[in-house]
């Protein structure tokens, strides 16, 4: 490699890292302000952070709302990527289309549209509208990872299975959800991780005593300086760094990615 | 009964119908409520079709400098980013497919895993670099090179750097896609016949990499002009953004039939751009496309 070009790739890792590794530092800042340099080294943002109600509220919304959007969505996604990848029907394309459109409609209009929806049908309960949400946020996560992989599958395994007597039930259970179950978890990872960060579309959703976590870093951002919201971005940061790690290992983060 | 890997159509149906379902009920029909109220009267947070619908809402939305200056400025700073990924993810894709495959898994996560973290969580990094008391502005008054610190916080130049470093993986992602369907002894063999190395990157490899880079770019540019976070972050204070100024239709002006259907027009022009740009891309390059 040339040295122009491998300084280039070396300043272009900087600006990837820089904005990630720079909350790290200043959450183990010791003094009262978010910035640099460093006064003195300490965890006192991160006990901060646990002792912000707002945080814990946010963190605890965040992860049943992730979790259980991702419980119904992934069985939902199971049942039509086998649909889908064992077929092959007039309009298979378009009904693909179609069940990825969760990802494909701008955050922002899904978010209004859910808003008219909830307003009209007298929806008052937060955590309901949400749930609603982040199934929608799950699902084409869920599902385009399971297709994936169910596309990998020997279909031979199956032939074979069916061929020795196995009714469709016992091949489900042992051929195609054991081959699977990788790409199964990477996508319910992938879907956690979406549902869990997402803006855009809660932003119209929440009510004062169900505000997600990204929501409540937002509006912190908005009004303090004090750098809890680096502590807690730190947590957020390493938190998805890790699960993406998991992620790469099960099923490969760019096939992920589709 | 039907042969292995085939499933019946009934079997079909019943694993297709619960999805298919919540899609229908949890997004469709929102987005045809969406898509009524931007008819109805403005002004209110009914939709009140008494007086039959009206499209008094579009007329407002296009024929207003207001908006379309915002609708504008949104889709040239989407350009400006989709621009910038390019030449910030064409050389990382490059990189990565020139390494070996035993580092390549982690250059590649290095640059991909980020995608996966909360974007307010990406963008406050950006708010302590650029702010007037962040770093850049520390480092250049330490220096004496500024006396004031330079105002780069809650501009557009913000707003771009925060939507480039939040949407270039995916350039990267699918340049390196494109680069990986090049035979790898193609580059080989024009510098054998006597091209130097840049070109036949100028004459192969860039021209092989155009789908890849024509199809990461128009998502670029789609997610950026109708991006919320970021803009409503890193960006000037008030509506300057398309995003920003339906979410303020919405909830503070409380008009929502006009922001309904600025909502539809963000969304018509996105559908455009991608069919646009596919297309033509299809056309010109739909040989390229096939030989790989």
């Amino acid at each position: 490699m040339r040295p122009a070009f491998a300084l280039l790739i070396a300043a272009l890792y900087i600006f990837i890292f820089a904005p990630l590794v720079v909350v790290v530092v200043i959450s183990l800042n010791g003094g009262t302000v978010a910035s640099l340099p460093i006064e003195s080294w300490s965890l006192r943002w991160y006990f901060k952070a646990f002792e912000t109600t707002a945080f814990i509220n946010g963190l605890w919304t965040s992860t049943w709302l992730a979790v259980a959007a991702t419980l119904i969505a992934a069985p939902l996604a199971l049942a039509a990527a086998i649909a889908i990848a064992r077929a092959d029907f007039l309009g298979r394309n378009e009904l693909e289309a179609f069940l990825m459109a969760p990802i494909l409609v701008p955050g922002i209009v899904i978010g209004i549209a859910l808003l008219l929806s909830a307003s009209l049908l007298q929806l008052h309960d937060a955590p309901v509208r949400l749930l609603v949400a982040h199934v929608l946020i799950a699902f084409p996560y869920c599902m385009r990872t399971i297709y994936a992989s169910l596309t990998r599958l020997d279909p031979v395994l199956v032939d074979g299975a069916m061929t020795l007597g196995a009714n469709r039930w016992r091949v489900f259970w042992h051929i195609t959800l054991p081959l699977v179950r990788p790409g199964l978890i990477a996508g319910m990872i992938f879907a956690f991780l979406q549902s869990f960060g997402d803006v855009p579309i809660s932003l119209f959703l929440t009510d004062a005593r169900n505000n997600t976590l990204p929501l409540t870093i937002m509006s912190y951002l908005e009004y303090n300086v004090d750098p809890t919201v680096a502590a807690m971005s730190s947590l957020v940061t390493l938190a998805s760094l890790l699960l993406a790690l998991g992620l790469e290992r099960l099923a490969g983060l760019r096939r992920a990615l589709g | 009964m039907d042969s292995g890997d085939r499933i019946s159509r009934s079997a079909r149906l019943a694993l297709l119908a619960p999805a298919v379902l919540v899609i229908a009920f949890c997004l469709g029909g929102p987005l045809a409520l969406l898509l009524s109220y931007s008819f109805a009267p403005g002004g209110s947070t009914r939709a009140d079709f008494s007086d039959g619908l009206t499209l008094e809402n579009y007329v407002g939305v296009l024929g207003d400098t207001f908006y379309l200056g915002i609708i504008f400025k949104t889709l040239w700073l989407s350009v400006l980013v989709t621009l910038a990924a390019i030449l910030v993810g064409w050389p990382l894709a490059y990189f990565l497919w020139k390494m070996p495959p035993r580092f390549k898994t982690l250059c590649t996560l290095g640059i991909v895993a980020p995608l996966l973290i909360s974007i307010p969580v990406r963008n406050y990094g950006w708010m302590l670099i650029l702010g007037d008391t962040g770093l850049i502005n520390k480092a250049l008054l330490a220096l004496g090179l500024i006396a004031r610190p330079l105002r780069m916080m809650f501009t557009d130049l913000a707003v771009v750097i925060g939507l480039t470093h939040v949407l270039m993986p995916f350039v990267v992602l699918s340049v390196l896609a494109s680069l990986e369907r090049i035979p790898g002894d193609l580059a080989e063999a024009a510098c054998s016949l006597g091209a130097n190395r840049l070109t036949a990157i100028r004459l192969i490899v860039i021209p092989l990499s155009m789908p890849g880079l024509l199809a990461g770019a128009t998502l670029v540019f789609c997610v950026a002009s109708s991006s919320y976070v970021t803009p409503a972050l890193m960006g000037p204070s008030g509506a300057k953004y398309s995003a920003v100024l339906i979410y303020q239709q919405f909830v503070s002006v409380f008009d929502w039939p006009r922001g309904a259907a600025v909502a539809v027009v963000l969304l018509v022009i996105t559908a455009f751009a991608l069919i646009l740009v596919l297309g033509s891309a299809d056309r010109r390059y739909r040989h390229l496309l096939r030989s790989h």
